[in-house]
């Protein structure tokens, strides 16, 4: 389509603009940051020489080990949006329309300066990958650990084991196909997040396309972003609850298991072999333990119910004894009747 | 019509400003102090093991007439309801005259490994409820159970309900099969006997990473985005701060009560179908005759109200009260709007029936 004067002048005004900030951010970035002039790298954006630095910031003193969670986490969300200002700012000038051109100008803006090329166009797999904890690292080095052992038994998987080794190999042959099923799963499950991904870009343009009424217009960077967010949680959200996400959700969890108790595995053979107490053993031991303690604690519930039954008893007798000063009246009464008694006897005598 | 206007000077602008915020930073970082919580003061008046029941000290003396005792999930700390002076459901109840007592799970470790929902329901949850009673010398008391708690909660009163006098659950999930119950949909196909017997204790970790994939690119990305605002901002952070420690700062779970959590209330959703039982003994919400108050949030993610709101359809109460709070799994207790509105409707609720 061929641009109309308004559109270049408004691309120009935008360029003219765009260079005027470039400009101004690299020196804000210098001034703010330390960069020496020229030190940010050709093809580097400002941006992410900024965040880089910044977060360099932290790499000095305690202001590390404080907040350095804080840093990784506000980078891994910046980085994204940061380059979406970069794309909008680059490409974004008037004269797109068309959702589906705002859309492509979205999606390469997750191609940015150090992005995992693997990534690109899969953002919510980026998503994922950024968002490992602790437990999911310690996953990952625990298989690194395990991969001699996989390489080693790979090519013996299908044979039969004999001799005086048959347990440890067909350990090592089972141990290595779980490895095998892991992976297999870890695929299925990244081909639905891609397809998430891929998805993401198709409710992006239909809620786009919504926006092109008067008034529901996105008039800002973070406007845009957010628009994308939702997109990316809806998409996400129709692929993660549908029927085959579960399924291979709930593959991939029971396959992650089976590697990880191959590993536990192994390293009990390990832990036995040089006398130091297994995970069994101290489950065994830790079942044990709450047994009784379980039973101590009924036990002592049970004595403290029977230590209120017998002060209720003792109560009870205390009260009876306290019934007692009326045994003299009983006494006297007996003794009124027998004089009563008596009486008429007396009345007998003459 | 474009669909997008913006402004190339507001773009720019923006993208100053969040530089901007970044420099800032630096400064505001170095200087926010390790955020604390707790905003209230308390003392422990029952202790068992890692369990230790609190009652939180008002500024006068609580005019209820029965004490409050609020019973938090497993999966997270219970400071929550307490987490800094502004933002205080405990602070808010104790100010309208309640007396709130709250159950402190503490950390579970190996030694804990082998705890059962029989342990938790009708050990630890049954002898803090007669702590409580014993300490307010009262013989029935009220019972306030949040998310998991909550599910615990009626477990606990279709069991010993001669024990309480009203219920409340707040954020509760009674319907684990509802289809937008993302948290639920995946744990289905999951093997929870090969998961527990593997783990033995669920990593806190690696149940905060589940609960951030429920949505991984707001969760991840757009809060932290997000969090560029108030980056020049001491205060602003601190909250920021505050909140993520609470967030991350998880217990792990005890492998057996979690097995049967998962394998009861997730995959067989025995609350609602039936055929539940705590330690042998049957639990049917049907059996539930007190008063029964029901808070749930309209945009919760991890329990959504879909799963809450059928409570009503279960109970066996005639007393039963529904509460729709415009708000999220956390903003339940931490929004300003919570502030204004929970706590006044749960005083009120329980003043009506409290004896």
């Amino acid at each position: 389509m061929a641009k109309g004067p308004d559109v270049t002048r408004a691309q120009d005004d935008w360029q003219k603009l765009s260079s005027q900030y470039w400009n101004a951010w690299n020196d804000a970035t210098r001034k703010a940051f330390g960069v020496e002039a020229g030190a940010v790298e050709p093809g580097k954006a400002p941006w992410h020489e900024g965040l880089e630095q910044w977060s360099r910031m932290f790499d000095a003193g305690s202001a590390r080990n404080v907040q350095s969670e804080t840093v990784e986490r506000l980078l891994a969300g910046a980085r994204s949006y940061f380059a979406l200002l970069q794309k909008l700012a680059e490409q974004g000038a008037g004269g797109k329309a068309d959702p589906q051109a705002w859309t492509a100008a979205v999606r390469e803006s997750f191609n940015f300066p150090g992005a995992d090329a693997a990534l690109f166009d899969n953002p919510l797999a980026r998503a994922m990958r950024e968002l490992a904890g602790h437990g999911a690292k310690g996953f990952e080095q625990m298989l690194e650990t395990v991969q001699p052992a996989m390489r080693e038994t790979r090519a013996l998987l299908d044979l039969p084991a004999f001799g005086y080794a048959r347990e440890h190999q067909e350990h090592y042959q089972r141990m290595a196909k779980a490895w095998l099923d892991y992976q297999h799963e870890t695929n299925r499950y990244n081909a639905l997040i891609a397809r998430a991904s891929r998805r993401a870009f198709e409710v992006f343009e239909d809620k786009l396309a919504e926006r092109g009424e008067p008034g529901r217009q996105v008039d800002s960077v973070r406007g845009l972003y957010d628009l994308w967010v939702d997109a990316a949680e809806d998409a996400y959200a129709e692929i993660a609850l549908s029927d085959e996400f579960r399924e291979v959700y709930g593959a991939l969890v029971n396959a992650q298991m089976r590697v990880r108790k191959h590993a536990q595995l192994e390293v009990e053979k390990v832990s036995n072999d040089l006398g130091i107490p297994t995970r069994t053993e101290i489950d065994s031991i830790g079942k044990r333990v709450h047994d009784l303690h379980r039973d101590a604690k009924d036990r002592g519930e049970h004595d403290a119910d029977l230590r209120d039954e017998v002060a209720a008893l003792r109560a009870e007798i205390e009260k009876l004894k306290g019934a007692r000063p009326k045994a003299p009246r009983a006494r006297k009464a007996a003794a009124k009747t027998t004089r009563a008694t008596r009486k008429p006897a007396g009345e007998e005598k003459p | 019509m474009d669909p997008i206007r913006i402004d190339p000077k507001r773009a720019l602008d923006e993208a100053m400003r969040a530089q901007q915020k970044l420099a800032a930073s630096f400064k505001t970082l170095r200087e926010v102090e390790d955020v604390d919580y707790g905003a209230t003061d308390k003392e422990a008046i029952y202790t068992e093991d890692k369990v230790v029941v609190y009652r939180y000290k008002g500024k006068g003396r609580p005019t209820a007439k029965a004490p409050l005792l609020i019973c938090y999930a497993l999966v997270n700390r219970p400071y929550m309801v307490d987490l800094q002076d502004d933002r205080s459901l405990v602070k808010n109840l104790l100010a309208l005259g309640e007396d709130v007592y709250i159950i402190d799970w503490g950390y579970p470790d190996g030694g804990d490994r082998w705890l059962t929902l029989d342990d938790y329901i009708n050990g630890y949850i049954r002898r803090c409820v007669d702590a409580v009673a014993k300490h307010a010398g009262v013989k029935k008391i009220n019972l306030l159970g949040i998310c998991q708690g909550g599910a615990f909660s009626l477990c606990f009163t279709a069991l010993h309900q001669e024990k309480l006098q009203n219920l409340i659950t707040m954020v509760t999930p009674v319907d684990f099969h509802t289809r937008d119950n993302m948290l639920s949909h995946w744990t289905r196909g999951m093997d929870v006997d090969l998961f527990v017997d593997t783990l033995g204790n669920v990593p806190a970790d690696l149940m905060n990473w589940c609960y951030l994939t429920l949505k991984p690119v707001r969760l991840n990305q757009q809060k932290y985005v997000a969090m560029l605002d108030i980056l020049d901002d001491k205060v602003e952070l601190e909250n920021f701060l505050r909140m993520e420690k609470w967030i991350f700062d998880s217990p792990d779970q005890a492998g057996e009560a979690f097995r049967q959590f998962i394998k009861d209330f997730y995959q067989g959703n025995k609350l609602v179908k039936g055929g539940l039982e705590i330690g042998g003994k049957p639990v049917s919400l049907k059996t539930i005759t007190i008063p029964v108050l029901n808070i749930f949030a309209e945009q919760d993610h991890l329990v959504p109200p879909s799963a809450s709101r059928p409570l009503g359809e279960h109970v066996g109460t005639k007393d039963y009260t529904q509460l729709a709070f415009k708000g999220g799994h956390i903003g339940i207790y931490v929004s300003g709007r919570a502030q204004r509105e929970v706590p006044p409707a749960i005083h009120e609720w329980l003043a009506k029936r409290t004896k």
